[in-house]
């Protein structure tokens, strides 16, 4: 079930909604539970026993590492449990990729499992192996009580596309959580706005990109046109997504950590990274980065961590080699910037600016692509290098038709809207008026994105595959 | 703002879209099933049944997902909305290939697709050779543009209607091609509609009738049947936009025409004033989508007879083509297969008129 479908937005949500709200607070975790579980099982109803294996593993592995601390014993069931999180991972999402890859290098044909790969595997595994860990470390607490466990794992607000929530983010909010008006009022704007975000601006972004591979005659100038709407269409499809979990969190008395913070505006690839899918970043930096010695080693070391990390973090979006070059492309620009050049680079005005914007078009074009020579093919058109004509009378026609969602999803990537809304409503405020103009703004995001919905069949959910 | 103020905004906030929500969330609820959208032309997803199978598969799921699509609450309000926000806020060109332009609604029809072309002249070859090469017929061609063709706005893409006319003529070497472009404008056809209306097709069909050899009526009265014709365009389009007025033409020739809808086997009107209620009204002219129909002119000063390889828009060409001829034949080859004609039309010496509309031929896999 996607958040931007009618059964969420007018069947399942208000009902759990209300159910939730009106639970005596002790009930509050079960009615979550299992609203999550049909949320999930909605979708997946076949996986709901992988994802329930995994919880279980999860709390007995908390458990029995928490009384064996500081033993042999306690090492060895968080192997046997990273082992056997990562193991279904490996199964259910990379498996094939391998064989396939395996089968192309050796000319053999080993079968292929043609396993579905199920919703949300990345995002919930993660967070398992971030409860792990930190019992191990003594970070947290093991959960005595499976239900909180449970609730924390499977919550449906973050359950398919994060933002990866740690633990220790909401242990205290699993066992004593306040709810009030505002923070419902918070959770409502954020979600709102986070609708907008996916249906009315990812949405038709992807229709843009999507028609550079319908198009009869394309043409050098619409490759980058249909490149710059990719990679926009990513952020604001991600960034909507996160929105709409935070608020929904926020709902039901939870504060998610931020995912995104405008990105796009970064002065270097290092900055884009603690700006772009934040909770992925502080993940790997905290349980592979860190582990592998961080930044504290010779550079030769520091060099093969991070390719290993961006390699991980490719991995990580899909199996595919696309996402794999997409991280080490990464990889390799965060390895120049912190050994020689992130001073520079940054004390460059306006320069850095066009680098980052042109590095990370390049690298969502990698990632969009359906196979390397899709994304090879889009690259040489971009360079003029694919034998097509600057322009054509089609691709002009689309880049018009298209070209005021584009200009405002450009404004919309940096924080220029913000700002402009947060003074209409001091503005609004003066007159009393703050509260009607929020609730129209909301009412007519919420109309639109609705209307959208019902209309549109270009609905997909980006992150989905992750 | 102190805390009860915040408090006070918070619950105003809450209020208010919470109304929206729960609201429509309840007519989502209670809103009976419709069968049918007269704007898609199609069945409506239903409810699914419950069953365990369809749950574990997943069917269940996804069939809901599209009822809960299709039955939406004023969908097609909310259609409309989309639309109006993406075209006139967002400033988009066309929704879903649709656009509007001077008050018409036309449908992008890009680019010229030379195997549906290719698809269409070998089809209307196979009927010459089998059906006309060894009779002393004549053959003609016309070729209605669709109304893309007289946009002023240039940013939209179309086809070079010379490439279409060129290559239908050297796929169709045996067969006189009748210019009727000129004839027209924009003004011709429905706004809200793919049609060209009948009360302003009397100089393209009496030009039709001079290269073929035919004297036909110029003279018609106009019968007004409705103010608020809205076609195919207007619901497939989703903005709202005010109804047109819609006319048949007719004389005492016309009238004592006998048409007969041999798919049928029944003798019909010429003009179906019923269809006015449906969800195509322009089914009035000729009672729309028939396989085989024939027009007897009793009063026809000619023993000349026409057969007519049409589709829709040949229904409104057909009664004025009638007054010049002593039968009108009309086939449509979308729904009677070619290789079964000889069992149902006797080829001899008539004219034959292949006259088909731009968007059918460049989307020619419907001719059987």
């Amino acid at each position: 079930m996607v958040f931007s479908s009618m059964t969420f937005l007018y069947y399942f949500l208000p009902v759990v909604l209300l159910v939730y709200l009106v639970a005596p607070r002790a009930m509050k975790n079960s009615v979550l539970l299992l609203a999550s579980l049909f949320f999930y099982g909605w979708g997946e109803p076949k996986y709901l026993v992988l994802m329930v294996t995994t919880i279980i593993i999860g709390y007995v592995s908390g458990l029995l590492i928490e009384k064996y601390r500081d033993k042999v014993q306690g090492r060895i069931i968080l192997i046997l449990a990273l082992f056997c999180c990562l193991g279904f991972l490996a199964v259910f999402k990379y498996a094939d990729f391998f064989v396939e890859s395996f089968n192309q290098a050796t000319g053999l044909s080993v079968k292929l499992l043609n396993l579905a790969l199920p919703v949300g595997i990345s995002f919930y595994t993660f967070q398992l192996i971030s409860y792990i860990v930190d019992v191990y470390r003594g970070k947290v607490k093991a959960q005595k009580n499976l239900l909180n466990l449970a609730t924390y794992v499977v919550m449906f607000p973050q359950l398919i596309a994060g933002p990866i929530v740690r633990y220790e983010q909401v242990e205290q909010e699993l066992t004593a959580r306040t709810h009030s008006i505002p923070m419902i009022r918070e959770g409502i704007v954020r979600f709102i706005i986070g609708l907008g975000k996916k249906v009315l601006i990812a949405n038709q972004l992807g229709e843009l990109a999507d028609t550079y591979y319908k198009v009869q005659e394309n043409s050098v100038t619409f490759a980058w046109v249909c490149a710059v709407a990719a990679a926009l269409q990513i952020y604001f499809d991600f960034a909507g997504y996160s929105d709409m979990a935070i608020g929904l969190g926020r709902m039901l008395g939870f504060k998610f950590p931020e995912n995104f913070d405008y990105p796009y505006i970064s002065r270097s690839i290092t900055e884009f990274w603690r700006r772009w899918h934040m909770t992925l970043g502080a993940w790997f930096r905290d349980y592979v980065y860190i582990p592998m010695g961080g930044s504290r080693v010779k550079s030769g070391r520091l060099v093969i961590n991070l390719l290993v990390v961006w390699m991980l973090t490719g991995l990580w979006h899909g199996a595919s080699w696309n996402f794999i070059l997409w991280g080490l492309f990464f990889g390799v620009l965060l390895i120049i910037e912190k050994l020689w050049m992130l001073r520079y680079i940054e004390n460059a005005k306006g320069i850095n600016h066009i680098y980052v914007l042109f590095a990370t078009i390049i690298s969502f074009v990698i990632f969009s692509g359906e196979t390397l020579m899709d994304a090879g093919l889009m690259l040489t058109n971009m360079f003029g290098l694919g034998g097509i004509e600057l322009i054509t009378e089609e691709t002009l026609y689309y880049t018009a038709s298209y070209g005021f969602t584009l200009f405002v999803a450009i404004l919309g990537a940096t924080p220029l809207v913000k700002n402009l809304g947060t003074r209409a409503m001091k503005v609004a405020e003066k007159y009393k008026l703050d509260t009607v103009l929020e609730s129209v703004v909301l009412a007519l995001i919420l109309i639109l994105s609705t209307a959208h919905i019902v209309d549109g069949s270009f609905n997909p959910f980006l992150y989905f595959r992750f | 703002m102190d805390i009860n103020e915040r408090k006070t905004k918070g619950i105003l906030t809450v209020i208010i879209i919470g109304i929206i929500f729960y609201v429509y969330s309840i007519l989502c609820f209670l809103k009976p099933a419709e069968e049918m959208s007269e704007s898609e032309r199609r069945p409506l997803a239903q409810r699914p049944d419950i069953s365990q199978e369809a749950i574990i598969n997943g069917e269940y799921m996804k069939d809901f997902e599209e009822y809960a699509v299709d039955q939406a609450p004023g969908r097609q309000l909310l259609r409309g909305t989309k639309v109006f926000y993406q075209t006139v806020v967002m400033r988009k060109l066309d929704n879903d290939g649709m656009y509007l332009s001077n008050g018409y609604i036309s449908k992008l029809d890009y680019p010229l697709n030379d195997k549906s072309i290719e698809y269409a002249t070998n089809k209307f070859g196979y009927i010459y050779d089998n059906y006309l090469a060894n009779t002393d017929a004549s053959v003609y061609m016309s070729i209605i543009p669709d109304k893309n063709y007289y946009n002023e706005k240039i940013l939209y893409p179309s086809y070079d209607y010379n490439e279409l006319v060129v290559k239908m003529c050297e796929g169709m070497e045996y067969a006189s091609y009748i210019d009727i472009m000129d004839k027209l404008t924009m003004e011709d056809y429905y706004q809200t509609d793919t049609h060209l209306r009948q009360e302003r097709i009397v100089e393209a069909s009496t030009h039709l009738g001079e290269e073929m050899g035919a004297s036909l009526d110029e003279d018609f009265e106009e019968v007004q049947v409705t103010e608020d014709f809205r076609g195919v365009y207007y619901r497939q389009f989703g903005m709202p936009m005010s109804g047109e007025e819609m006319y048949y033409l007719t004389n005492s020739v016309i009238e004592n025409c006998t048409v007969y809808d041999h798919e049928n086997n029944r003798t019909i009107t010429m003009y179906n004033l019923q269809a006015l209620d449906s969800a195509d009204p322009y089914e009035m002219y000729l009672h729309g989508s028939l396989s085989l129909v024939t027009i007897e002119n009793p009063r026809a000063t000619t023993d000349k007879e026409l057969i007519i390889f049409r589709d829709s828009f040949g229904s409104s060409f057909a009664p004025i083509l009638a007054t010049g001829y002593a039968k009108v034949t009309l086939v449509d080859i979308r729904y009677l297969p070619a290789n079964m004609l000889g069992n149902f039309v006797d080829f001899d010496n008539q004219d034959v008129l292949f006259l088909y509309s731009a968007s059918v031929l460049n989307n020619s896999e419907t001719l059987k």
